[in-house]
């Protein structure tokens, strides 16, 4: 299994997440993560997604599907040492009194991590980095009960100097 | 309208200029748009358009059908004989859903279709309420392109877009959802309509790149057996003549695919048959000889290739298309090119080598023999006492000189038509090829009769499918229109018999039926009808209905346990295609 990472540039369409969802569900393809997000150009979105294959074919056919879509503006996949990527995770731990106190500098030093919120028998830590590294921090944060954790989907950007104007050289669009 | 707005202009300033309401902007909108004929059904939730159409009966002329999905097939027959998209009115809700399958029946087959569905008002949306149904969200995996109109202001924008994309590039149908409100409300601005020519994030590419185009002569010109297969893209870029040419030039052999027949005439020296599950011995057997393909806007659908993994293993493969989705979808290409057909074709000739290819050409006929011998002189030569649907295809095409334009349903009698009507002229044959929709055959032939009224259009139809959309014929007796149909009846569902006599241990499961008297129904609907089944008396009631002037029905009672073959099993590879 590989990872890829699609970039999908669209037109801010209603509707348009479903169109592209559609292209994976019939072809049985899983979704790892998902994030869609407004660009520096207006009127121009973009979706981030994350699946795993073991089948490059299989995902240059969804690519080109992708792309048939008339809202589409461009596609490109990704393999994980093409890009630079990240992801957030929350932890929200119970801190009760007398419980096991947290190492807030081995967190912010050792785990590139902090406390974002504190609550009165609670704490809520926030960790980026990699899905690796969130599942490592994870595997630490155990050490203490942990209420809730969610964590975003992927975000990601290509190993290029090319920026976001030069895959829609054609159109006129406006900057933010 | 630019009049519209010219008039605006030249109102006095202190005057409030009236403006339109959203239905009179998407009847003017059709105006502007060319559209002729559209098929539709009224409803609640589309009322307010439909009154608006009541004003421009002198302009757009609507045809009421009988059932929803006869507007869509009749709005797809119209479409494949004029090449402009049809149109098809319907309500929201049910009015809706019935229109599904035409859609994606047209998806399929690449067929431009414009599909204006009314919705509810916009404060009812997504509350259940009467008749409302999330529409876009259904039809969003079978259309082209869809869009919820819920602003008057938005229509002639979005109506020019959805006639762009429905009929540029690989064209499709494209479905505008129109809330009641919408339609009902008066535009703030004067009605300005600009055709579509382009969309940012959508430009089909007709041109091809040179590069692949050389690609492409390179190997063409190396070949020592090339194979052309040729499908609908042909016909749909009107690239006969382009192929025409090439052929001759070039002396490669062609192959139609089933949607891409007719686009060389049967007689064509390099003409050899078509490919497919029942198409000839030679077409799909030879596939395995030769060493190189060149497919021309067809896609390589599984009833083309059987087995995949055994299909043309030995030879490379110039894909032409205009869709870069199907390039490598099924077949791995070596030579891609990714263009409309007519301008490859014009950009190929140039470059490609004069050639004969005569005793590539005779192998072809040396199959032809065989299975004249094994098939064909049985369906056409026989003692039997009943008439078998292949020698009343082949009769009826002789009468009509191949001229006539056939309109089959799904089936058996599909296969014998594409069998033994030997087309003359391109552009000569409806089907519903991808989806294989039972029904299509009436609604389409009448809407074919309307966008070509000057060709012969003949629907072929199975006594199975004719049920299906039977009530259409109300349509086609209102209308007054002379569309001929021959009910080839075996009072079986014969494709699904024959399968299960070949691969299902002659367990015939739920395929006979008990049919109503066609002729009593059919005179029942003000249509004349006869039925035929001595073959003494075939020539003879075929004569009379190409004769009429009216809209005529010929019953043709045929065998009733027939097989079509050849037959490439469902799944395996070519090579294993059965004669009987």
């Amino acid at each position: 299994m590989t990872t890829y990472t699609l970039s999908i540039f669209t037109t801010n369409t209603i509707g348009l997440l479903n169109r592209i969802t559609i292209i994976f569900t019939r072809r049985r393809l899983n979704i790892e993560s998902l994030t869609v997000c407004e660009t520096e150009r207006k009127g121009v979105s973009r979706f981030t997604i994350v699946l795993r294959h073991e089948s490059r074919e299989a995902v240059e056919k969804l690519v080109r599907q992708i792309r048939k879509v008339v809202d589409v503006l461009a596609v490109f996949g990704y393999l994980d040492h093409e890009i630079v990527f990240n992801e957030i995770a929350l932890f929200k731990l119970a801190t009760p009194l007398g419980g096991t106190p947290l190492n807030i500098k081995e967190i912010n030093l050792d785990w590139n991590a902090k406390v974002v919120h504190w609550g009165l028998d609670y704490v809520v830590i926030e960790k980026n980095g990699t899905e690796a590294e969130i599942a490592e921090f994870y595997q630490y944060m155990k050490n203490w009960e942990i209420l809730e954790y969610l964590k975003s989907g992927r975000v990601a950007v290509g190993k290029t100097e090319k920026g976001l104007v030069e895959y829609l050289p054609e159109a006129d669009w406006e900057t933010v | 309208m630019a009049n519209t707005q010219t008039m605006t202009a030249e109102m006095p300033m202190t005057e409030t200029p009236k403006f339109l309401s959203g239905a009179q902007a998407i009847m003017q909108c059709l105006v502007e748009n060319n559209v002729k004929t559209i098929f539709g059904y009224p409803g609640g939730a589309i009322m307010p358009t439909y009154d608006a159409l009541y004003d421009y009966q002198d302009r757009i002329k609507h045809i009421l059908v009988r059932h929803e999905q006869g507007a869509g097939h009749a709005a797809q027959g119209y479409a494949r004989m004029t090449g402009r998209a049809g149109v098809a009115m319907v309500t929201s809700g049910p009015g809706a859903t019935n229109l599904m399958t035409p859609i994606a029946d047209a998806l399929l087959d690449s067929t431009p279709m414009v599909c204006l569905v009314g919705q509810v008002k916009a404060n009812l949306l997504g509350t259940d309420a009467f008749q409302e149904c999330d529409i876009i969200g259904m039809s969003m995996p079978v259309t082209k392109w869809n869009y919820q109109i819920t602003d008057a202001d938005e229509i002639p924008e979005i109506m020019a877009k959805a006639f762009y994309i429905a009929e540029s590039g690989r064209p499709g149908p494209v479905l505008l959802d129109i809330t009641r409100t919408a339609q009902a409300d008066i535009m703030t601005k004067p009605f300005f309509y600009k055709p579509c020519s382009e969309i940012v994030s959508y430009r089909p590419r007709y041109i091809p790149k040179q590069s692949q185009v050389e690609e492409a002569a390179k190997l063409i010109n190396a070949a020592q057996k090339p194979y052309i297969f040729a499908g609908h893209g042909i016909l749909i870029a009107k690239a006969q003549e382009e192929l025409d040419e090439f052929a001759r030039k070039t002396g490669i052999p062609v192959a139609t695919t089933l949607l891409g027949m007719s686009a060389l005439p049967h007689n064509h020296p390099n003409y050899i048959g078509w490919l497919g599950m029942h198409g000839n011995y030679g077409a799909n057997v030879l596939t395995d000889e030769a060493d190189l393909i060149i497919a021309i806007g067809m896609r390589f659908d599984d009833r083309v290739t059987g087995d995949l993994s055994k299909f043309i293993t030995q030879a490379k493969i110039v894909h032409i298309d205009i869709d870069p989705a199907e390039i490598n979808k099924n077949v791995k290409a070596n030579a891609p090119v990714v263009g409309d057909a007519k301008e490859a074709l014009k950009a190929l000739l140039p470059l490609v080598k004069e050639r004969k290819h005569i005793e590539w050409l005779a192998e072809f006929k040396r199959y032809d023999e065989i299975e004249f011998e094994k098939v064909s002189k049985r369906d056409l030569f026989h003692d039997g006492d009943q008439i078998k649907m292949g020698e009343a295809v082949a009769l009826l095409s002789k009468k009509t000189k191949g001229e006539a334009v056939t309109v089959t349903d799904v089936g058996q009698h599909q296969m014998i038509v594409n069998r033994y009507y030997e087309y003359m002229k391109p552009n000569s044959l409806v089907t519903s090829g991808g989806a294989g929709t039972m029904g299509f055959a009436l609604p389409a032939a009448f809407g074919a009769k309307v966008g070509a009224p000057d060709r012969e259009v003949i629907a072929l139809i199975g006594d199975g499918g004719f049920q299906m959309t039977i009530q259409e014929l109300g349509t086609i007796a209102q209308s007054g229109l002379p569309v001929k149909i021959i009910i080839l009846n075996n009072n079986f569902l014969g494709m699904v018999r024959q399968w299960q006599q070949l691969f299902f241990d002659n367990r015939y499961s739920f395929v006979e039926l008990q049919n109503p008297d066609f002729i009593a129904i059919t005179k029942g609907f003000g249509i004349d009808a006869h039925k035929v089944s001595d073959r003494a008396e075939l020539s003879a009631e075929l004569d009379k209905m190409l004769a009429a002037t009216t809209p005529y029905l010929l019953e043709i009672v045929c065998e009733k346990e027939e097989n079509v073959f050849p037959m490439v099993p469902a799944g395996m590879s070519v090579a294993s295609i059965r004669l009987e």
